[in-house]
């Protein structure tokens, strides 16, 4: 008999592949609409300019999936905005109901709370989006020297918050980390997407050898 | 609102579509946990917890994501850009990938000038969509067995496995700590706020003691709704404070140490 996550993974499946499908035929809709045969010099020579998003792409899958569940999986990558939005998200509702990820409890919280994000983030962009679309004036208002600055920082604010709830619990094992990240972009600063799985491999590595001297 | 090619009708049919898709997957979802949630004890009381936690979270970073739309919308209006950032999209890859096709394209004023041609619109769509779409060829072939092997190993030996979970948490925040306190900007141009400074010591410092703040109110009056508000609430007042020092203090704001 099937278990829950056997399903999860064969709904997700076929969820995924049919975002695929369709994201997919986008462009191509729109080449069509415009009556137009794409330059295959011009779109090879734009992908391999990114060519790197492909191994951040697989590095990404590795590091984030065990974090985010198997439903919150499926779901994140469809709908992107991991780092900033989901993955936060996320370890907020773990944190708030008192569940462990990894667990079944952990998969449905997670899950959850993921839908509800993505359900809440696609109404407020197309709502701001309208707006601005309607009144020039407005963008400009939401994206002046008073108001810019708050958005560019969101992201601290959410690790900020995150920072508040985990360092406190686990203080011994987010010294290393911390002290390691901050000194390698002293020298190097290799970019967010290379940053995340690097400050997780220290972080598990200087955890596993706490936990082996029986420190935590 | 439908004034040219790059906002027509039919792109509006296209995102139309992308939403309806988006929000149906998440219903699906979230029906399906639900079902779950119950069958496994949890308490409905914690399951719409866990959903308006997420939804009030949710919002001002979904503010932050639609203002990036106007970052991009002058070379290739509003429609466009919204689709990227509603599915797969993240403002680092879709700048990246716009100013990647555009270069391609023969274009040099990056994304601050308008595209008015539609073979070259046409062709910015194929490059965005198709640099963002290995994690979705890749998931169904590997994410089975990542969590297979997770929940392998969190069954041999538990304890570990909750210490290198939290671990690896932390290493998540870590990284977005440690770019806060010395990384540097991702712009070539010398853009305020965008490289380790004032103003984002300010936001982390501010959101961490908030989330204090409320954390210690929330051990004397045990409220969930405190528990559900303190992370939102959190982040929306140390948005107030960065835009406070910005406004009040631009001469100490503008100071970085990371460019």
């Amino acid at each position: 008999m099937k278990t829950y996550m056997d399903k999860v993974h064969t709904w997700g499946r076929i969820w995924i592949i049919a975002a695929l499908i369709f994201f997919l035929s986008i462009p191509v809709a729109i080449c069509l609409h415009f009556g137009i045969t794409p330059r295959m010099d011009v779109v090879g020579k734009g992908l391999a300019s990114i060519a790197f998003f492909f191994a951040t792409g697989i590095i990404e899958v590795i590091a984030y999936s065990p974090m985010l569940g198997a439903g919150g999986t499926y779901l994140s990558f469809v709908t992107g905005n991991i780092m900033n939005l989901k993955m936060p998200c996320a370890l907020n509702a773990l944190e708030n109901c008192k569940v462990k990820a990894n667990t079944e409890e952990g998969e449905v919280i997670t899950t959850i709370a993921i839908c509800s994000s993505i359900i809440v983030t696609t109404i407020v962009i197309a709502v701001f989006v309208i707006i601005f679309a309607l009144n020039p004036n407005f963008s400009k208002l939401m994206s002046s020297e008073a108001f810019a600055p708050a958005f560019q920082q969101v992201t601290y604010t959410i690790f900020g918050s995150l920072a508040a709830t985990y360092f406190v619990k686990h203080w011994k094992i987010s010294i290393f980390p911390i002290a390691a990240v901050t000194v390698l972009l002293l020298f190097v600063d290799p970019g967010i997407g290379v940053l995340i799985p690097v400050g997780v491999v220290l972080s598990m590595l200087g955890a596993h050898i706490m936990f082996k001297l029986k420190k935590v | 609102m439908f004034s040219d090619f790059k906002s027509d009708g039919f792109m509006y049919l296209i995102i139309l579509a992308v939403i309806i898709f988006v929000c149906a997957q998440a219903a699906f979802f979230m029906k399906k946990s639900w079902t779950r949630g119950l069958e496994l004890g949890i308490t409905k009381e914690k399951l719409k917890n866990a959903i308006t936690s997420s939804a009030i979270f949710s919002f001002a970073p979904a503010i932050g994501i639609a203002v990036t739309v106007i970052t991009l919308s002058v070379a290739l209006g509003y429609v466009l850009p919204w689709i990227r950032l509603t599915v797969i999209g993240a403002i680092q890859y879709e700048t990246t990938a716009a100013i990647a096709a555009l270069e391609a394209a023969g274009m040099t004023g990056g994304i601050a000038s308008p595209v008015t041609d539609p073979q070259i619109f046409s062709e910015i769509a194929i490059v965005m969509t198709i640099g963002s779409c290995l994690p979705l060829i890749l998931i169904p072939i590997v994410l089975k067995k990542i969590q297979k092997g997770v929940t392998e190993v969190a069954n041999k030996n538990s304890a570990w496995m909750d210490v290198m979970t939290a671990a690896a948490f932390i290493g998540l925040i870590a990284a977005f700590i440690g770019r806060g306190l010395a990384g540097t900007g991702s712009s070539k141009e010398n853009i305020i706020g965008d490289g380790a400074g004032v103003l984002s010591l300010t936001a982390l410092v501010s959101s961490i003691g908030f989330m204090l703040f409320f954390t210690l109110i929330n051990k004397k009056l045990k409220k969930n709704w405190i528990d559900a508000l303190s992370m939102p609430l959190s982040m929306v007042l140390a948005m107030v404070v960065v835009v406070l020092v910005n406004q009040f203090a631009p001469g100490i704001a503008a100071i970085e140490w990371r460019y």
